[in-house]
């Protein structure tokens, strides 16, 4: 008897938990859990009934839209935002549902994390059945890019002012040789730091490698901790090889086995083996660290200063930001993903465009940039009275805002992209674990680019 | 085909359909791409029909730690997991008290998510805060690096695992231990055996065929282990370069994250050669058994 009630309980509790499961999403087994956010408060029928009483709005577009037509439609558009972003993300979607004149509805869906989204928007290219629009990365499509729509003629046509859009992103979506996408979540690396201990020491933001180097020998000396981090490592070389002068890695092989290469490495290294810098570890991200005082700082994406706590009890510190720092010259390393698009049909990708114009557009770009901490995309937009007002009370915002000049995007239309991103990480990590020395450091980095290339 | 045997054949047709769509093509299809140079899973399209994917993999040092961490993973996991679930199993069928509370109890990690379960071990396994080193400090061990250290990926993966597993077979040697008939017990209680011996003799015997099951199950599972490297290890195959990494995982890593899906079907493959193995010797004493008794009536 006592069995039976205790199987029964086991049922009814494997079926709650796989109800709960099923809703976290997170996982990679690729199980197809999907979170389907109803963007639309407003249906399509709606949407058609505002756009048929001719709304005032219609106004602000461009003669061009006049001629055009497109009937009422349904697109869906994957992403993978989460917390304050989706948020952000589904009020300009419905913004954008309930005031275009044409009765278009976005879906938005869900897909979990950034991987998740990888790994199903590549299921999905193999089974042909890709949403009409995404976020995207370029090295998540290097396998597929014949299924990606080129945006040139609409971009040509159908978009008042694609130069106003920073340049660093119009090349990054022009990579492979026709416009992929627009530029959507953008974010930049910058270095996060405890500024109160910092101005104990007498320390100031480090501007450059020695600044870097000096700042590391000081806290190691005096707090005996590590002084800096790097939550990409991937990220981190690419970027210092530019610092120096020097470039990465492009389809051929890596371009870096040169002198400057060597350099770059003794200088990373470096600062690995005496303990100025370490690994992340089992946190995957420097955050942590440096809320609980367990870092000097680190270099991290912009956006992930919401996940810094400066006010732990016994441990509250005053949170400094300010650029990467430069070499020989200044880089500083762009991330976040744009919105490409798949859609078939004709009229769903007019509709798709009409949304990833207002998505690009100045206004809601200062509207995501202010709820979420990405970055504006247009020049425009940074230049704006209303950003200006939201950077001046943001430090973080204001060290992106200084270093965008010399932001760069890595180069990732090419076939092995994504696994060189994988392995350079991984033996960055297991370089600097065996203490190796700068030649072993560059000779092993360039043989695993290069035998991913072959 | 006669009429009646037509009938039983169009009530197995839902299920044969289902099962050909969803295990045999794309078993085939697998070991089909596992054989094609450069397959493109997005066009189908490949090079040429050879064994390159199969070299290509046996020359990655990569799998090649794959294979030997999954090795060691099952011969630790499987055994450790089916003698603690035994032991436990029968502290709770004695007569404890709140038994119900502690059969939930142990049940309750075979209910929840995998990746739940990750954040909470992540979290015990901390070298610097976590539950674990704080506990052994009392013993006068230093933290150790459960998560950061690559010396230690193997043993706390093993030591997740081994907890994560015990669950489901404890429920069914619990259910194994109701169904021994009393009287054996009772006959015991009579020549006043030691409890040991009652054990050995009496628990262990009855419940044979389970522990076989619960081992070959364990066995088979065992292989394809990917959630656990996943949730502990956050998203990654170990602290520094993939110390952790499985089959499976190297297969997921190859077809998502590399696009090599040759590569990933090879690997599929060799990893379905050897559950078969491993299966098939597993059965084997019990088939020379059968095949004895059959000689002996």
């Amino acid at each position: 008897m006592k069995m039976r009630r205790f199987m029964a309980l086991a049922m009814a509790t494997v079926m709650g938990a796989s109800l709960l499961t099923a809703c976290g999403g997170g996982s990679g087994s690729g199980s197809g859990s999907e979170t389907t956010t109803t963007a639309a408060a407003t249906t399509a029928a709606e949407t058609t009934a505002a756009a048929a009483s001719g709304e005032t709005e219609a106004a602000e577009t461009e003669a061009a839209a006049a001629e055009k037509s497109i009937e009422p439609t349904t697109i869906t558009f994957w992403h993978g935002m989460n917390n304050k972003q989706e948020q952000s993300l589904t009020e300009l979607t419905d913004k954008f549902n309930a005031e275009n004149e044409y009765g278009i509805t976005v879906e938005l869906v869900n897909q979990g994390s950034y991987s998740d989204l990888q790994t199903k928007l590549m299921a999905n290219a193999a089974a042909d059945t890709l949403p009409d629009i995404a976020q995207a990365y370029n090295n998540y499509f290097t396998d597929y890019v014949d299924k990606v729509v080129a945006l040139d003629d609409f971009v040509a046509n159908d978009y008042p002012d694609w130069d106003d859009i920073l340049e660093s992103y119009r090349t990054e979506n022009s990579e492979y040789g026709k416009i992929t996408g627009v530029p959507f979540n953008k974010s930049t690396y910058l270095f996060f730091y405890n500024k109160t201990m910092f101005d104990e020491l007498g320390l100031e933001a480090p501007k450059t490698w020695e600044d870097l180097e000096h700042i590391g020998e000081v806290i190691l000396a005096e707090k005996g901790l590590a002084a800096i981090g790097y939550d990409s490592m991937c990220d981190m070389l690419e970027a210092a090889l530019r610092q120096h002068g020097e470039q990465y890695v492009d389809a051929s092989g890596a371009l870096f086995n040169t002198a400057g290469g060597l350099e770059t490495l003794e200088f990373i290294m470096n600062l690995y083996n005496s303990g100025y810098a370490r690994l992340v570890g089992e946190d995957n991200y420097f955050s942590d660290s440096l809320s609980n005082g367990m870092i000097g700082g680190y270099v991290g994406s912009s956006t992930g200063v919401s996940y810094i706590s400066t006010d732990i009890e016994g441990k509250e510190f005053e949170l400094g930001v300010c650029p990467v720092v430069g070499d020989k010259t200044n880089a500083a390393y762009n991330a976040g993903t744009n919105i490409v698009m798949f859609a078939k049909d004709e009229n769903n990708q007019k509709a798709a465009w009409e949304y990833m114009k207002f998505m690009t557009s100045k206004e809601s770009t200062i509207k995501w940039a202010m709820d979420t901490g990405y970055l504006p995309i247009r020049t425009s937009a940074y230049e704006s009275d209303e950003y200006q007002e939201f950077m001046a009370g943001d430090i973080t915002a204001q060290a992106a805002y200084e270093q965008a000049p010399y932001g760069f995007v890595s180069k990732a239309s090419f076939t092995g992209s994504n696994e060189i991103r994988n392995v350079v990480s991984t033996t960055l990590n297991e370089l600097i674990t065996e203490k190796a020395d700068a030649q072993t450091a560059l000779d092993t980095l360039i043989a695993e680019i290069n035998d991913v290339l072959q | 085909m006669n009429r009646k045997s037509f009938k039983g054949y169009a009530y197995l047709a839902p299920v044969l359909v289902i099962m050909l769509v969803f295990t045999a093509y794309p078993l085939v299809k697998a070991i089909f791409m596992s054989f094609c140079e450069n397959y493109s899973i997005i066009n189908g399209s490949y090079k040429g029909i050879n064994l390159e994917n199969y070299k290509d993999l046996f020359d990655d040092k990569l799998f090649i730690r794959a294979l030997g961490n999954t090795t060691l993973y099952v011969a630790f996991v499987v055994p450790l997991s089916v003698v603690i679930s035994l032991i436990i199993a029968n502290l709770l069928n004695s007569h404890i008290k709140f038994q119900g509370l502690f059969q939930t109890l142990y049940f309750l990690p075979y209910v929840t998510s995998v990746i739940a379960i990750g954040v909470v071990w992540r979290w015990i396994m901390n070298s610097n805060y976590g539950l674990l080193n704080y506990i052994l400090g009392f013993f006068g061990v230093e933290p150790i690096g459960w998560l950061s250290d690559p010396k230690y990926s193997m043993t706390s993966l093993i030591i997740f695992a081994v907890w994560k597993s015990l669950a489901f077979n404890i429920m069914i040697f619990l259910a194994a231990l109701q169904g021994i008939s009393p009287d054996l017990y009772a006959a015991a209680r009579v020549d006043s055996t030691p409890r040991l011996r009652v054990f050995f003799k009496i628990t262990v015997p009855a419940m044979m065929p389970i522990i076989a099951y619960a081992f070959i199950m364990g066995i088979i599972n065992a292989f394809k282990v990917y959630n656990e490297v996943f949730s502990l290890f956050n998203s990654k195959a170990g602290p520094v370069n993939n110390e952790a990494i499985t089959i499976v995982y190297y297969i997921y890593d190859q077809f998502y994250n590399n696009y090599k899906y040759g590569i990933a079907a090879a690997g599929s493959v060799v990893l379905f050669l050897l559950i078969m193995l491993f299966t098939m010797i597993q059965r084997l004493p019990g088939r020379i058994k059968a095949k004895k008794e059959a000689a002996q009536k």
